[in-house]
């Protein structure tokens, strides 16, 4: 729910030496990015990608380093990427695996594909795996109706899943290369 | 075998193999080399040698409708974009910046459409695009794709890479700097926005707001964007598809479009051109198909998709996207084009991509879907959608779970009538789409609905007033 007020008043910031938001991500935002928009604030999005590509999630020093980068207040960081649901302000399993629960796929077997992933990793919707491999989250219309139950384990949408190709899917699923 | 269209051979899937015209196996994305071999970007030559005003007046006389959701006249929407003033010599003025954002960001329950000429066709688009930016003006071109169609987005950037590679864009102009009707070439820059999971940045200016890097509320118009849009510029704001029917309109000319589709027949505007109609739910072959406008929906269900799932009854079909509402299951022979809204009672055609449900299915589980749906992606910023949106999920929760009295019905249907911009409570549509799918479903299964709750009140053997007995 993307107008749900998250606490930032009183947000406590872990922070680290090295920061977040690397100078090989400034120049690739300067070369790229920076020159299509108008404002700097426009670059916020792709800024913001960029970190949820790099991390798995956004943390907050890295969107405070963004701002300073971007030359916005932190607060219009935040304020972009609380409401967007895909990124991650928090970290999750390093495989993010989303079910589609919309229309067409619900009446079509997604409720029994959730359950068999569920029973796989032995966790609910909205969690990680202990070993944190997996999140499993439920998400809005994927685009794929025509192939429903549809699932995207990170970036590879599966169509068609019914529950018992469900384990061959998340066994296959490789650890190296990016979130 | 299903009825032909009737231009012979597939407009928008020409490249793209498609039932009954090609076999799904063949399909492959096709390249810059592939598409110009194959005739593509010979619309956008012709369409330099053209004025930019007789573009626009050509794609004006097509009556093509975007095909996004709300039909809106294309043509008629670029000439809201405020006039050039010539130069001092006689030359054409300078137009200032201005923008086309193309609207990728298909999110709507139901609606796979765009997906497949992004998956397969990605040239099409920018040919698209690149006449457009001609005809109106424009220089830079954001093509906004949602964050889920992460394979999309690659394709597309790989494409928009070879159409820079090949003088389509950047550089000296269009077409490698072709002289153009003005005499002078037009260069077009065209650049990928992801989007990050928010299906109101489908909503026109939703979706100029996130290319701002701001969370995306839609905005109250007027200003439209065409007058102050992106970054307070002048801005056309298109679907991909309907984008993708200008190369053919400028290649064949209106008269040519107007035979495709279908006239209305209540006196509305016409329902010209094909359509890109994708069906989900309990058919026997799923997909997107190319069909001309008016098909009736029972046809496309038998003929194209292999008649439903398991020889079952038809009980109803979401009729373009959940916003749409659904079609009850005496409305089968619905006609799919832009006057099904005032025909049969929904909210129109939408994305023309119906759901169909068999008569297995709980309505009141559909009206529980669609009810969530809307609580999750309303963006908050207007009380009535806000609030009304979780209110008529909860009251679906109690309804399926058998807890619902008969006045939760009536308390529905008053949430679902008091939200949205057509009764003036709100800034976008998103609320009328809640508003009309759960009142059109409530009020087609009505019965449905009112054996799932319990009286509200004990019938008493009692008459009063006029017809009391004494």
């Amino acid at each position: 729910m993307a107008w749900i007020t998250k606490q930032s008043g009183t947000m406590r910031i872990a922070r680290r030496e090295e920061p977040y938001f690397t100078p090989a991500m400034k120049r690739e935002m300067t070369s790229k990015v920076l020159p299509r928009y108008e404002t700097r604030l426009a670059c916020t999005m792709p800024g913001l990608h960029l970190i949820q590509h790099e991390y798995g999630w956004v943390p907050a020093q890295a969107m405070e380093e963004l701002a300073e980068f971007l030359g916005v207040s932190p607060a219009e960081v935040l304020d972009c990427a609380s409401f967007y649901e895909e990124y991650w302000l928090k970290p999750k399993g390093k495989h993010l695996i989303g079910v589609c629960r919309s229309i067409a796929c619900e009446f079509c077997g997604q409720p029994e594909v959730t359950e068999a992933i569920k029973a796989k990793l032995a966790i609910d919707v909205g969690e990680t795996t202990e070993d944190g491999r997996f999140t499993l989250i439920e998400l809005e219309c994927l685009g794929a109706c025509g192939g429903g139950p549809a699932m995207l384990v990170d970036e590879t949408l599966h169509e068609n899943v019914k529950p018992g190709v469900v384990g061959a899917i998340l066994d296959s699923v490789k650890d190296d290369g990016h979130h | 075998m299903p009825p032909s269209l009737k231009a012979g051979k597939p407009i928008l899937t020409a490249r793209i193999p498609t039932f009954p015209y090609g076999k799904e196996q063949d399909r492959h994305t096709v390249s810059y080399d592939e598409y110009v071999k194959t005739g593509g970007y010979t619309a956008l030559r012709k369409a330099l040698s053209m004025a930019p005003e007789a573009v626009v007046d050509e794609v004006k006389k097509s009556q093509l409708r975007g095909r996004g959701g709300a039909g809106f006249p294309t043509g008629l929407k670029w000439t809201f974009l405020p006039k050039v003033a010539p130069g001092p010599d006689g030359k054409p003025g300078d137009p200032g910046q201005r923008y086309l954002a193309v609207n990728a960001d298909e999110s709507e329950p139901g609606t796979f459409k765009d997906r497949l000429l992004l998956d397969f066709d990605p040239h099409l688009q920018l040919e698209g695009i690149a006449i457009a930016c001609y005809a109106c003006r424009i220089k830079t071109a954001f093509i906004f794709i949602r964050g889920e169609y992460h394979h999309q987005t690659h394709i597309t950037e790989k494409a928009i890479k070879e159409a820079y590679a090949n003088g389509i864009f950047g550089g000296k102009g269009l077409l490698n700097g072709a002289k153009t009707a003005t005499g002078e070439p037009w260069v077009v820059d065209c650049y990928v926005h992801r989007g990050a999971g928010a299906y109101i940045c489908g909503e026109e200016t939703g979706l100029l707001e996130a290319l701002e890097g701001k969370r995306g509320w839609p905005r109250i118009k007027p200003p439209f964007p065409a007058v102050k849009g992106l970054f307070g510029k002048p801005t056309i704001i298109n679907n991909v598809e309907t984008l993708c029917h200008v190369p053919s309109i400028i290649e064949h000319g209106a008269d040519w479009f107007s035979k495709q589709g279908c006239d209305s027949t209540v006196g509305g505007p016409p329902s010209w051109g094909t359509k890109l109609m994708g069906v989900s739910g309990h058919v026997n072959r799923p997909g997107v198909y190319e069909c001309d406008l008016g098909i009736k929906l029972s046809t496309l269900v038998n003929d194209y998709c292999g008649g439903m799932r398991g020889g079952k009854k038809f009980k109803g079909a979401i009729a373009g996207g959940v916003s749409m509402g659904i079609l009850g299951p005496d409305q089968f022979d619905a006609e799919m084009d832009f006057d099904i809204g005032r025909k049969y009672n929904v909210m129109g055609l939408g994305t023309a991509c119906p759901t169909i449900f068999d008569e297995d299915t709980d309505m009141v589980a559909v009206a529980r879907n669609i009810a969530r749906f809307f609580k999750h992606e309303s963006c908050g910023q207007c009380t009535p959608c806000r609030e009304g949106s979780g209110w008529l999920y909860q009251l679906m929760c109690r309804i399926e779970e058998g807890q619902g009295k008969t006045k939760d019905l009536d308390l529905a249907l008053e949430i679902a009538t008091s939200m949205g911009i057509m009764p003036g409570t709100t800034i976008c549509g998103l609320a009328d789409g809640n508003n009309w799918a759960l009142r059109t479903i409530m009020n087609k299964y009505r019965d449905e609905f009112e054996k799932r709750v319990k009286p509200s009140f004990i019938p008493v053997k009692m008459t009063i007033g006029a017809g009391a007995k004494g």
